[in-house]
């Protein structure tokens, strides 16, 4: 076994590469929001320009097909692109872009060449942000309980519904969205996917008032939405994957979105607590205490674990190797962990994790943040509960047949 | 980066996959473990003969050298059954002493020995002060003119009952530091008594005027703590892998009797409530066997992998205790009758729990390591 990434020169020389590209194009202006929703759009344009720099190189969805606008990097790159962007605080992309991290590898996947054309490139090559619209009022968990229909007329979809924890700041060109094709159809059979124009006439856009957003570190999703469809006609050629064929797209999406390829951007806001438990000020340092010092021991293996996971998730993928529960079993990992650790902060450091105060707030109010969002990031990509589902099914724990996991490139 | 194992692991694991499931089935062990004579007369010779004896050992010594991810594949194995020991005791943890610490003269003379089979050497560290530290040793070794005289008591001591030889920590009289000799176990005044219960391959071994000769004085006298310390760390994450094996086993018994198993009508395993236990032994196998390869890799790299031994064996001996449990939770009754098998390993993640440091003691260790206490 080899978990080391820089075992040859190439590799070697690729970091330096990164590294020198970052230190030219992350311009000298672009600053951190610690929480995602104070990004101004001015931040948020200098990230899309960083993005479409990157995305010229074929650096911002670095494992999808060159042909398309990707990189098509071995596993080792790509962990050493995302390696160099944590460095300067940042993720792949530098903006919340969950078309490009999961409505791509679907498209790849159940798109005709025809949709890999058009859709892929832009995408890829960072001049488009989509958004994935999933979550209705009444279908969460139930995914395929949703109620936003697209009714065929003609050459067009009308669209007509409700999504709901959608996407972030600033706007989107495009919403991956499922809808109901066949209103009467049987369940899993009547949905489809679609992919939406935001400029289309009767969408509105409307920001929830949440704790948090639930996204990672570098790229955090900021503020959520409500999207309204009013009518919407969608040209019938944006449809993805055939009609009533959803359930079946919806695996891969799913599988990525479950954390089937791993997430790479490291939680460096638990070394810098654990940097922080180290301080020394007026003589005292959180970890002169034993039992902070014992916590502060099963924050790290957690934190060791679920890299570990990711990573293994990641390999996995990116070889092609045979895949299983272990998506979901890292996204419960992810979420379990993160509200685990964020209870132990407490306990370790006391109420300062609490506040964003410039005095009292420790690391800038990183830690503030990480408190509200590890409740958060409960939700997103299924609860909990779902994770165990899908790693019950994939198992065959039920005695029944062992459930695929969905289907990448 | 790879993660996959590759050819030579491979066939290794082939041939001990094939050693468990025929020499070493479930009423094999269940066998042994009412006779454990049988081991050493049936088993052991086998294993020798496979080559696995000599696994850790240099080719100059008469081994094959393989890395320690090759001999972890092998223990996870063996993990599985779970194969008691001595493998683990004489052909990798003392062989690895011997390395770190003994003269060349002593090296030849026993590595080729213990490669073969032939010998089994076991470590007697630990005394009623338990840690597997030198910190806690009391035994002394008084000085006389052809060599020392032992006195004191070592206790969980594992697989001494099986040892032909022992390496005893120990004290001299009138020195500084810690000193290892070389103690045939038939030596009079060394009484091997194995402890009885719960516990599995241990015991409590007394020296009362115990004779050994000066060349059995392994290395410098006074020099051994840190050498001990440098050896632990180098062969605790194979033990980490026997215990993934052992997670692995116990989860793999759970799901299938999950899927087979009917109560109100429908396997058991249709429940969430059996299927979150079913879930949590997966995490333990997984945590446990991706820390353990990540530091086995370190090793064979030769990073500093300290940081990462500590985890593994942490996580581990954590993991194999609190599968087991979730295993109890999913078999309920059938799971205590000892001719099912899933006591083997409850019992073993239990003694093995300790072995080489407990989960808090790596945890201690971290805590220098990550820099949150001095020294």
């Amino acid at each position: 076994m080899n978990f080391g990434i820089e075992d040859s020169a190439e590799q070697g020389a690729f970091r330096d590469e990164v590294r020198a590209f970052l230190a030219t194009a992350v311009p000298d202006n672009l600053e951190h929001a610690i929480d995602p929703v104070d990004m101004s759009y001015e931040q948020y344009q200098i990230r899309r320009a960083l993005g479409r720099k990157l995305g010229a190189k074929g650096w911002l969805y670095p494992s999808m097909p060159v042909e398309y606008g990707g990189g098509d990097l071995s596993a080792e790159k790509v962990v050493i692109l995302h390696d160099e962007l944590s460095r300067v605080g940042l993720a792949l992309p530098p903006y919340y872009d969950s078309g490009g991290k999961m409505a791509a590898p679907t498209i790849l996947v159940w798109g005709t060449d025809e949709h890999k054309k058009r859709f892929l490139p832009p995408i890829c090559r960072g001049e488009v942000r989509t958004w994935q619209l999933l979550s209705e009022p009444s279908a969460g968990s139930d995914l395929a309980g949703v109620k936003t229909t697209a009714v065929r007329d003609g050459d067009v979809y009308r669209v007509n519904g409700q999504k709901i924890f959608v996407g972030s700041s600033h706007g989107a060109d495009y919403s991956w969205t499922i809808v109901v094709t066949d209103p009467k159809g049987e369940r899993h059979k009547n949905l489809s996917w679609l992919m939406i124009p935001m400029n289309l006439p009767g969408i509105t856009v409307q920001p929830m008032d949440l704790l948090a957003t639930g996204g990672e570190a570098g790229s955090g999703s900021g503020v959520k939405n409500a999207v309204f469809f009013d009518d919407v006609r969608v040209p019938a050629d944006h449809l993805v994957g055939g009609e009533n064929n959803g359930w079946k797209v919806a695996t891969t999406h799913l599988e990525v979105e479950h954390g089937g390829t791993g997430r790479l951007a490291d939680r460096r806001v638990i070394y810098d607590f654990i940097e922080m438990c180290r301080d020394r000020r007026d003589g005292y340092a959180i970890c002169d205490d034993a039992g902070a010092r014992a916590e502060i021991v099963d924050l790290y293996i957690e934190a060791e674990i679920t890299r570990l996971f990711a990573l293994r998730n990641h390999w996995l993928a990116h070889t092609g190797q045979p895949r299983s529960y272990e998506g979901a079993q890292y996204s419960l990992r992810r979420k379990l962990s993160g509200l685990d650790m964020a209870e132990k902060m407490l306990r370790i450091a006391g109420p300062c994790v609490l506040t964003k105060d410039e005095k009292w707030g420790p690391l800038k109010g990183a830690i503030e943040y990480f408190q509200r969002d590890a409740i958060t990031a409960l939700h997103p990509g299924a609860t909990t509960d779902i994770q165990k589902v899908v790693i019950s099914r994939r198992l065959g724990i039920g005695g029944r047949e062992k459930e695929k996991a969905g289907t990448l490139r | 980066m790879d993660l996959s194992l590759n050819d030579t692991q491979q066939l290794i694991q082939d041939s001990a996959r094939d050693f468990v499931r025929g020499s070493c089935s479930r009423e094999a062990l269940l066998e042994i473990d009412r006779k454990p004579q049988l081991f050493m007369q049936g088993i052991w010779p086998q294993m020798a003969e496979l080559g696995w004896t000599g696994m850790a050992i240099p080719e100059t010594y008469g081994g094959t050298g393989n890395c320690a991810t090759d001999v972890a594949v092998l223990f996870e194995e063996l993990g599985a059954g779970p194969v008691p020991g001595p493998l683990f005791s004489s052909a990798v943890l003392c062989a690895r002493i011997l390395l770190d610490s003994a003269t060349e003269e002593a090296k030849r003379a026993w590595l080729p020995l213990i490669a073969s089979g032939e010998r089994v050497f076991a470590l007697a560290l630990t005394e009623a002060q338990y840690g597997w530290s030198s910190q806690g040793v009391k035994l002394a070794a008084r000085g006389e003119r052809e060599g020392f005289v032992l006195n004191g008591t070592k206790v969980f001591v594992h697989d001494a009952e099986r040892a032909t030889d022992l390496i005893v920590v120990g004290r001299i009289e009138g020195g500084e530091g810690i000193s290892l000799f070389r103690v045939d176990a038939k030596t009079p005044g060394v009484t091997v008594r194995p402890l009885a219960g719960f516990i599995a391959g241990m015991s409590e071994v007394v020296f009362d005027n115990a004779h050994v000769r000066g060349a059995d004085l392994i290395g410098q006298g006074g020099a051994a703590a840190d050498e001990i310390e440098r050896a632990l760390i180098a062969v605790t994450p194979v033990l980490c892998a026997y215990k993934v094996g052992g997670c692995r086993a116990v989860f793999d018994l759970s799901l299938n009797y999950a899927r087979e198993r009917t109560q109100f009508g429908q396997v058991i395993g249709r429940f969430q409530r059996v299927q979150d236990h079913l879930i949590h032994m997966v995490n333990f196998l997984d945590s446990a066997r991706w820390t353990t390869y990540e530091a086995l890799w370190k090793l064979d790299s030769g990073m500093d992998a300290a940081s990462s031994v500590h985890v593994a064996k942490s996580v581990s001996s954590e993991s194999y205790m609190r599968a087991c449990d979730y295993a109890h939770e999913v078999h309920a009754g059938i799971g205590v009758m000892r001719e099912y098998g899933l006591t083997l390993h409850t019992r073993m993640s239990r003694s093995l729990y300790h072995c080489l440091g407990a989960p808090k003691t790596h945890r201690q260790r971290l805590e220098k390591v990550l820099g949150l206490v001095n020294g």
